[in-house]
């Protein structure tokens, strides 16, 4: 086989989703010679969005997905339909074996799932970076608050934050824009939940949605269309930000359709040298080299390139001294809450599709003896529609048609995501008798939520009943959604940091403890999943590393 | 006590329903359906689809072309034990209506067609709204049901149910969080 040895530059980045392209952005930024590759397609921002201005009756089958769609893609097409099926990857062509069921949801383009993210943005803090410390449980993070805290600000101040100021200790603000703003309904739960418990608070979600025009982006048109692609900036994405700034810079280089098969390590330097690639199309394989490289390649992805990189040096995975690469997967759970809907504020209505929900932060200071950790509530309110209404109405003909075309009550849903603990049996591997189309080994996924987090889920279906209640709605239906590992897409950990190289992958830098030249700063590195949607932590990282990681090249240690 | 034991008998025969039907229909409820059925079907299709949702000040079903609709979806995005169901169900309809009234749905009354609508609302939904849920889930959405939801999802997502019936924001560029009613407000197309 002919590998052609390509550039070499100073920093190689495997994958451009979110934290990808702020890994790109700012090594270019500061001055490297940087080589972004992603195993799916270019998408460029704006013309590479097909649906983004196509009304409800340009699809033929409306938002229903096709039998063909649920038989070729039965994963994926659970979260997509025909308005975004193009950011997702299909199952047959990149299939998985579940030991356990597991819903591995992903994006294979530039971009990757930075596209249709989910968007909110909440701070850890020393609640959670001191949890694992204190209740003895898996190791304890090699960071608290305070280091990440002015990276925080970093990265909040470029991707343009919108969101409210609460004073929280264990929800700690940010640099916010003006924040979207509560409904009507919103507002009346927000009282209703202060006046019965004054410490806990019901805020809107703070999402990286711009309430103003930021960064030559946005403002936010209102569309609720998002994971279309925004053709107005309106949103954060690799595509609409990052990359496009990295571009400017000069410095970047973009290779589309490169699948990394594994990272090369050699003993003389005790560094990794470059990656060796798989083109996706010709599947010719090339090697870049670099000086640094970050791997972005996604939680379960980046780790089992580590996997496949294997060395006498390191038999089972780069940087796999611990043993513990491939375990410690997490994911929040979120399938569990409480929805009602409420007779008052009938003359009230809004305009306008809000891109976010609400938040009710972790209650803390309160008892919860049965469980460890937390949750916090995501939810919404507004006045039912026809797709609420289509079959809880009975009837059809004249009257139904006034009625059904008309507001319905206001109803809100809501449900808890819930920390989940590392487990170190929840765990990736590869498997040894099957490959892809492209020789790779197929990724292993066994994972199952446990005792601690199926306790947590009673606790959030009995409070979310309580706090509707409580605020007068009516037909409160709590409901718990024996949803499968992955469905929140916050899947975190198996490559995780710590203080101690024999029990973690990566120090407190996102460095691999052996293999210094090396660092990961997606989901993998995460010692424990707090509760909070995680991306912005991820962002926070991959700034903070990159400030390292060039430190430490210009004084020679790498 | 007395609702109680009422609404468990009422679960034990919807269970039992489930079963024997499953166990005589397995077989034909899968078998792959003859997809220009769905075309034969298509003006009482319209027909039905304008009972649910008539022309009023304004447009009905057949003129958003919901009958369209209904058969894209059906053909393309519909289990085949649902396929039949549907099928079947209209199959009965015709039957049902001739024996009724000695002449073809399109022959009747407005009060005769609601009548018909009527009866077929009952047949296919239970009491209990989990019992609806159960049967569903494990024989597929009702034919009653399903021509309704499609129809009413064909309607409000078409141009002229979006734009006609309902008010239809393509960009709203402001979020207005808390506003007074208008007069005679129709709900948002969209959200």
């Amino acid at each position: 086989m002919n590998k052609k040895v390509e550039d070499t530059y100073d920093a190689i980045v495997v994958g451009s989703g979110i934290s990808g392209g702020w890994a790109a952005m700012e090594l270019c930024k500061k001055g490297l010679k940087t080589l972004l590759l992603d195993r799916g397609r270019d998408v460029k921002h704006i013309v590479d969005y097909p649906t983004a201005f196509l009304n409800p009756w340009d699809f033929k089958n409306g938002f229903n997905n096709t039998n063909q769609d649920k038989i070729d893609n039965p994963i994926q097409s659970h979260n997509y339909s025909p308005a975004d099926k193009h950011f997702y990857v299909s199952d047959k062509e990149h299939p998985y074996i579940q030991e356990k069921p597991f819903n591995w949801l992903r994006g294979y383009q530039i971009g990757g799932r930075s596209l249709v993210w989910g968007r909110q943005c909440y701070r850890l803090s020393n609640l959670d970076f001191e949890a694992n410390l204190k209740d003895g449980v898996a190791v304890d993070w090699p960071v608290r608050y305070e280091d990440i805290a002015p990276w925080y600000d970093y990265v909040e101040s470029f991707v343009g934050i919108s969101g409210q100021a609460e004073n929280l200790p264990h929800l700690p603000d940010g640099k916010f824009l003006e924040p979207m703003e509560l409904n009507c309904i919103e507002k009346h739960l927000a009282n209703s939940i202060k006046k019965n418990n004054e410490k806990r608070v019901l805020t809107i979600a703070r999402v990286a949605n711009l309430t103003r025009g930021w960064d030559n982006r946005g403002p936010c048109m209102n569309r609720n269309l998002c994971t279309r692609g925004c053709p107005y900036g309106g949103y954060f994405s690799s595509n609409s930000s990052t990359i496009p700034a990295a571009i400017s810079t000069n410095n970047l280089t973009i290779r589309p359709f490169s699948i990394v098969a594994e990272i090369i390590y050699t003993d003389q330097t005790k560094k990794a040298t470059g990656v060796r690639v798989i083109d996706a199309i010709s599947k010719e394989e090339f090697i870049f080299k670099s000086k640094i490289i970050f791997v972005n390649a996604s939680t379960i992805a980046t780790t089992a390139i580590l996997l496949n990189s294997k060395s006498k040096r390191f038999p089972n995975g780069l940087g796999n001294d611990s043993g513990e690469l491939g375990h410690n997967l997490m994911d929040h759970h979120s399938s569990t809450g409480a929805m009602g809907i409420h007779n008052g504020f009938n003359n009230m209505y809004y305009k306008g599709r809000r891109p976010c929900g609400f938040l009710i932060p972790r209650f803390v200071d309160e008892n919860n003896p049965n469980y460890l950790r937390g949750y916090n509530i995501q939810g919404r309110g507004e006045r039912q529609n026809w797709e609420d209404r289509a079959l809880n109405m009975k009837g059809f003909g004249l009257n139904f048609k006034n009625e059904i075309s008309t507001p319905g009550p206001w109803s809100v849903w809501m449900a808890g995501w819930g920390e989940c603990l590392p487990y170190h049996d929840n765990k990736i591997s590869l498997s040894e008798e099957e490959n892809d189309q492209w020789g790779l080994p197929l990724i292993k996924i066994d994972f199952s939520f446990k005792e601690n987090e199926k306790l947590m889920m009673k606790d959030i279906m009995k409070n979310s009943v309580n706090i509707l209640e409580a605020a007068g709605f009516e037909n409160v239906e709590g409901f718990s959604y024996d949803k499968p590992g992955g469905s929140t897409i916050h899947e975190m950990g198996t490559a995780r940091m710590g203080r101690d190289p024999e029990t973690s992958v990566l120090n407190g830098n996102n460095q691999i403890h052996a293999v210094k030249n090396v660092f990961i700063t997606d989901g993998s590195c995460m010692t424990s999943s707090a509760c909070q949607n995680p991306s912005l932590t991820y962002m926070a990282l991959t700034a903070r590393a990159c400030d390292f990681a060039v430190n430490e090249l210009k004084s020679g240690r790498l | 006590m007395n609702r109680r034991s009422s609404i468990k008998s009422a679960i034990l025969l919807g269970i039992l329903g489930v079963s024997t039907l499953s166990i005589y229909k397995y077989r034909v409820l899968n078998i792959e359906v003859d997809l220009k059925r769905f075309y034969d079907y298509q003006k009482l299709i319209a027909e039905l689809a304008e009972c649910i949702i008539p022309k009023s000040d304004s447009p009905g079903a057949k003129e958003a072309n919901v009958d369209q609709y209904i058969i894209n979806v059906l053909i393309n995005c519909t289990p085949i034990k649902e396929q039949h169901k549907f099928l079947d169900g209209l199959e009965y309809l015709e039957t049902y209506t001739r024996d009724m009234y000695d002449k073809s749905f399109f022959k009747c009354t407005e009060k005769e067609k609601l009548d018909v609508l009527q009866y077929f609302e009952d047949r296919d939904n239970y009491n209990f709204s989990i019992l609806n849920k159960i049967n569903a889930k494990f024989l597929g959405q009702s034919f009653f049901n399903k021509l309704k939801r499609l129809t009413i999802e064909g309607y409000f997502s078409s141009n002229l149910g979006a734009t006609k019936c309902l008010s239809y924001d393509y960009v709203p560029v402001n979020y207005i969080a808390c506003k007074p009613l208008g007069l005679n407000q129709k709900s948002w197309a969209t959200r």
